[in-house]
């Protein structure tokens, strides 16, 4: 319910920003007398209350919070009935399909990196989510395993909480300048079928989760380091 | 001589060298390779892990730690052994990438050889692990309306939550010091909570911990004790205000039964009626004059009742065949409250003699005093009187006649009954009326006769009981007065012993002796 609600108001304040930015082009365009342009502008001001970055940064963060839980969650509940198959026969985390994209690894490099960048670093990580998620969503469903409906339901609000998520990143990148809503391509090659047996669909599963809980985890970090950059007004939030 | 030196000594250091090795090969060897590998991260900054080391053969070993990096092809060696501990190795902030995988190997060396182990860390993310929270404090608050707790906590040390680089979530337990149970609280981010289910007098132990980015749980931390004291002030004031609230519904009260303390006294205390004996003056008794008090109690002297009452006696009229069992008034008023003995088969011994003849009515009733005294009139076959106020019947007034409770007197019921005394019979003692059948016209009066004293041409059935007269009713011999015990007596006819036990409101009969009938 709160993230159907969030999503509307996330999809009415794009929509209020689209008709501000456009009627703000217009008004660029056509000046007329400034008795009438300033009366205009004025009143559009007044109409288009701008949501306060902060905000949107703090629903976001929250967003991308409960993510990184649910996606702990889900690799913990895979292993509990199916251990590793041995660490060494695992694929490496190097064979992610998103290990190509360069993050900061540490502390120091995580604040040195601008908004922008980060803010870039997000979208492009969650963007590479979408489809593997709704691979992962179909396979779920004959998973040969015996939490397979707890695990299937949890990838659903996954792919829920991904796509509102995108939503509200698509406006604060609109907010934050053109290097924001720069995203960079990380296609998934794994195709829609994780494999034939059930040693291979398991293993192929588990890896997948695991990389995703990796990237969930960069998300959120950079999320938060955004939220608290950004909230030198209101120091209470970090 | 030389030479012969030379072999020997050639000799003994080879078998000295054999022996030396042989020695070492036996007591010593290459160490095993360590096993166990754990790590732990604190802060999302830096980390360390350890091994446990093998057998070390004998000998002196050193280990070494060389690691590489999901990103760098390079191989490198742990930059601190000593931070940590022995057998570790700690990484600090630049050595430390977040998200990288580690593919750790441990070799361990000694003279005669090593060993080596290969250990791989997914993520450092997987072995965070901070230090329980510090500086919890936890305060009472005595406030109304009720105390409670006001719990307080700082982040660990070295956790820098202030760049958002780490989220923190805490988790705190209450309970009661004799209590088995925690409380649970989950707390989100912020460093407070106030607890408020908490009863004065009590002891409570506060512990909170804390993880990071949904990782792993700290330990918990110290416990905190926190008593809450016992609120006497409010005792206090809760019983002064319900003494005064009681006390003014007491003082109404109170007042109210002041006003109307005669209408209570009525009411609770009602007067005891003294007793009031005619003639006789309280003030006289208090005067102390014998000879008034003695005539005040004892009357005049007179004892009307004694005489009234013989008077009554007097009133019956006896109405018999036989002279002997005309009483006297003496013997009446001696019998007066006797009640005798008709056995049944007496009389209904008679009757089956003239059964044709005669309907008899029966009253039965009974005492053991009077039985040899039935038993003598009865041997004269008389019925013995009754002091029915036969002269009622003889005025004509219908009635008939229903004896009183346990005494002589019968109260005369009106009834369109008994229009002439022709049918009766007899009259017995006290209470038994005997109709006489012949007398009784058939038909014409047969249904009078049933409605007068209920006595229908058919006697078979008992009629009616009252106190101390039964009326029988005789039919068949067989569904005589013995209706209810017909089982007992099968063949009526022939016998003529036997009693026929009767439920009287009074008494009963009993089976006396029987009586044959010649």
């Amino acid at each position: 319910m709160q993230q159907k609600s969030e999503k509307r108001q996330l999809g009415q304040r794009r929509n209020r920003l689209r008709t501000c930015r456009t009627d703000k082009r217009t008004m660029a365009q056509r000046r007329i007398s400034g008795g009438k342009l300033f009366i205009t502008v004025v009143y559009l001001v007044a109409m288009c209350r701008a949501v306060p970055v902060n905000d949107l940064l703090d629903r976001a963060s929250q967003r991308s919070d409960k993510m990184h839980s649910l996606s702990t969650l889900l690799t913990q509940e895979m292993d509990s009935h199916f251990p590793p198959y041995g660490r060494m026969q695992m694929p490496r985390p190097a064979d992610c399909h998103t290990s190509a994209l360069q993050t900061p690894n540490d502390k120091e490099q995580a604040l040195q990196v601008s908004e922008s960048d980060l803010m870039s670093l997000a979208r492009s990580l969650l963007q590479a989510w979408v489809d593997p998620l709704a691979v992962l969503s179909t396979s779920a469903i004959t998973l040969p395993h015996p939490s397979k409906s707890s695990i299937s339901s949890k990838i659903q609000e996954l792919q829920e909480h991904s796509k509102s998520l995108g939503d509200g990143l698509d406006i604060l990148s609109g907010k934050m300048g053109p290097s924001a809503q720069a995203i960079s391509f990380l296609p998934y090659t794994g195709g829609t079928d994780l494999g034939q047996d059930r040693v291979t669909i398991l293993n192929k599963f588990n890896f997948l989760l695991s990389c995703l809980r990796r990237d969930s985890h960069k998300i959120d970090s950079f999320l938060k380091v955004l939220r608290c950059r950004a909230a030198k007004l209101q120091p209470e939030l970090c | 001589m030389g030479i012969k030196h030379l072999h020997r000594n050639i000799y003994l250091s080879v078998c000295l060298s054999v022996c030396l090795s042989v020695c070492l090969s036996v007591c010593t060897s290459a160490p095993e390779s360590p096993r166990k590998f754990d790590c732990r991260s604190r802060e999302k900054e830096t980390f360390s892990c350890w091994w446990e080391p093998g057998s070390d053969g004998g000998l002196p070993t050193e280990y070494r730690l060389f690691y590489t990096q999901e990103r760098l092809r390079e191989v490198r060696e742990c930059p601190d052994y000593v931070s940590a501990g022995a057998n570790s190795c700690f990484f600090d902030k630049k050595h430390t990438s977040i998200w990288a995988e580690y593919t750790m190997t441990v070799v361990a060396t000694n003279a005669l050889g090593n060993a080596s182990e290969e250990f791989r860390i997914t993520d450092v993310m997987e072995y965070v692990k901070p230090d329980p929270p510090v500086n919890v404090t936890v305060v009472v608050n005595s406030s109304a309306p009720s105390p409670f707790l006001e719990i307080r906590w700082k982040s660990p040390p070295d956790v820098d939550v202030r760049t958002g680089w780490v989220t923190l979530k805490y988790e705190l337990r209450v309970k009661q010091n004799d209590s088995k149970e925690w409380k649970v609280i989950d707390i989100g981010s912020e460093t407070f909570f106030n607890f408020y289910n908490v009863y004065p007098g009590l002891l409570y132990m506060v512990q909170v911990r804390c993880k990071l980015d949904h990782g792993k749980w700290s330990e918990w931390s110290n416990t905190i004790f926190a008593e809450i004291p016992k609120n006497h002030q409010l005792e206090k004031y809760f019983w002064i205000f319900v003494f005064v609230f009681s006390l003014v519904p007491f003082l109404m009260a109170m007042y109210i039964v002041l006003l109307k303390r005669n209408a209570v006294k009525q009411c609770l205390l009602p007067p005891v009626p003294g007793p009031k004996i005619k003639g006789l003056n309280a003030h006289l008794l208090k005067s102390g004059r014998s000879e008034d008090v003695v005539n005040a109690l004892m009357g005049n002297q007179n004892f009307p009742p004694v005489a009234a009452w013989t008077e009554q006696v007097e009133d019956f009229l006896l109405v018999s065949d036989s002279d002997e069992w005309l009483l006297t008034d003496s013997f009446a008023s001696e019998k007066n409250k006797d009640i005798f003995i008709i056995p049944a088969g007496l009389h209904l011994g008679l009757e089956i003699q003239r059964r044709d003849l005669s309907v008899d009515l029966n009253t039965w009733e009974k005492t053991d005093d009077s039985k040899e005294e039935a038993k003598s009139n009865f041997s004269n076959m008389e019925p013995i009187n009754l002091p029915v106020e036969k002269h009622e019947f003889l005025n004509g007034e219908e009635k008939s006649i229903q004896p009183l409770a346990s005494t002589s007197y019968v109260d005369i019921q009106q009834h369109p009954t008994l229009t002439d005394y022709s049918r009766v019979k007899e009259v017995n003692d006290n209470t038994i009326l005997i109709l006489n059948e012949e007398e009784i016209p058939h038909g014409l009066d047969a249904e009078e006769v049933k409605s007068e004293v209920s006595v229908p041409d058919d006697y078979s059935r008992v009629k009616e009981v009252n106190s101390d007269v039964v009326f029988l009713e005789k039919g068949d011999s067989a569904d005589g007065c013995c209706k209810k015990k017909e089982d007992h007596y099968t063949d009526w006819t022939n016998q003529n012993k036997g009693f026929c036990l009767k439920m009287i409101a009074s008494g009963y009969v009993d089976s006396g002796p029987a009586f044959s009938v010649k």
